[in-house]
């Protein structure tokens, strides 16, 4: 295999379809979004399994080379109109460089990964994001995060605005409560997919083990 | 002091003064909601989507009444569909009957076609903003946000279709951009009440974390004791 191959996958066990819509995914053109896994989330969620299933996507994705783009939302030191209305609403987002601002220690990412750092949920605003992945021809989007009801479907949802196919990867995600994971992931999925498709972590991993250069 | 409808009505709280606020109706275009139009078309429900018209209707009548900037929105591809994203032609293919097909009123969702209209119970008066948008967010590939900040707009009340989808996105870009919204739950539906629900449930979540919900009662309410 040389090291700048493309592989090609064949298409995910998803739903409301089989993803991507067109059929055409590859290392090329999709990227893993890793949404907030943080430390302070990961902890306030109590959302260690959902992150050791990104970990085990983090690893899969270097493997067949995707890219990996990871996300962190902080406080903006700025202080806009939204970092105003957060602290005013008591909603704790961390400061820059504290530890629970940190990605969790847990979590390796790749030398090559994208960083976003954002000051509110959704990781493509005032980010450049959209201009990145066009540079690199990324179509296809893996979705996972933290929460589930906040930056990830914040994100997918301007993501799906932008053109991008997504899938939401449901076992690397959880909500502020089941109820919000589920009506989120619902909310997706109607429609024949209004905002794309969702499937298993397992469901992408096979995916990604049975590929073709 | 006793503002107390003010107070409670934006997640926020605060004096507002109605020059700072802004009506936004999403979507209310025949294809949506009227008999004939698109979703009727693919033989949907459209009693949900219908029955915040008239809810809708008499909040207009309130924000024009108190002199409130108000902006429609309608959902549209031009055209030659340069603008439409190909996993959204497939998806609405998937129907039998997608975005730039011909249908009974018209290429649906495409601008300039009678299916694309605004319903009549709700035509915008002359000096109204109109956005014309191609994604589910208002704010997606539009000025709104320009049109807001020229005008000096910080707070958005927030009616039309559907809550599930283009009415949640916009209230999240509305997040992002540092804008103040608030849904009129009575004012708003989607096609499957389940999913307004949960819509409704996340707004209200952690005292309004992107948004608040109301309803057009409370609206009127907050008009009363806003300053002018």
């Amino acid at each position: 295999m040389f090291e700048n191959s493309t592989d090609h996958f064949g298409r995910i066990d998803a739903n409301p379809y089989a993803w991507p819509f067109d059929g055409e995914w590859s290392s090329g053109d999709t990227a893993l979004l890793l949404l907030g896994f943080q430390s302070g989330i990961v902890r306030s969620l109590a959302a260690e399994a959902e992150r050791d299933t990104a970990i085990r996507l983090i690893e899969a994705a270097g493997r067949r080379g995707l890219a990996v783009i990871a996300s962190r939302r902080g406080q903006d030191p700025e202080g806009g109109a939204l970092a105003r209305r957060r602290v005013a609403l008591g909603d704790d987002v961390p400061a820059k460089g504290s530890a629970d601002w940190q990605f969790d220690e847990s979590m390796s990412l790749p030398p090559a990964a994208i960083i976003v750092d954002h000051v509110g949920d959704n990781a493509f605003f005032g980010t450049g994001l959209e201009d990145t992945l066009r540079r690199r021809a990324i179509r296809n989007l893996l979705v996972t995060g933290l929460p589930t009801d906040g930056l990830v479907h914040a994100t997918q949802r301007a993501a799906n605005d932008m053109g991008f196919e997504c899938l939401t990867v449901i076992d690397a995600c959880k909500g502020t409560s089941p109820g919000r994971h589920d009506a989120q992931l619902r909310i997706t999925t109607f429609g024949n997919g209004l905002f794309g498709a969702i499937a298993s972590a397992a469901a992408v991993e096979t995916a990604l083990e049975n590929h073709q250069e | 002091m006793s503002n107390e409808p003010t107070a409670t009505f934006w997640p926020l709280g605060g004096m507002v003064s109605k020059a700072g606020i802004a009506l936004i109706i999403i979507d209310m275009q025949v294809d949506f909601c009227a008999a004939g139009g698109w979703v009727d078309q693919l033989g949907e429900d459209v009693s949900n989507t219908r029955s915040v018209i008239t809810p809708i209707a008499e909040t207009l009548a309130l924000a024009r009444a108190a002199g409130l900037t108000v902006i429609h929105t309608r959902e549209g591809h031009h055209p030659d569909l340069s603008d439409l994203n190909a996993n959204k032609q497939w998806r609405t293919r998937l129907h039998g009957l997608g975005i730039g097909d011909m249908g009974k009123t018209g290429r649906i969702l495409v601008r300039g076609e009678p299916g694309w209209q605004i319903i009549p119970e709700l035509t915008p008066l002359d000096g109204e903003i109109v956005i014309d948008k191609p994604g589910k967010s208002s704010f997606h590939r539009t000025d709104l946000a320009e049109q807001l900040e020229s005008r000096g707009i910080s707070r958005l009340v927030v009616t039309g279709v559907t809550s599930d989808c283009c009415v949640q996105s916009t209230i999240r870009d509305g997040f992002e951009h540092g804008i103040e919204c608030v849904l009129l739950e009575d004012c708003t539906a989607a096609v499957e009440t389940r999913n307004h629900e949960a819509t409704l449930e996340i707004l209200r979540a952690f005292g309004g974390r992107w948004g608040g919900v109301a309803d057009r009662t409370a609206f009127a309410a907050m008009l009363e004791t806003a300053d002018v």
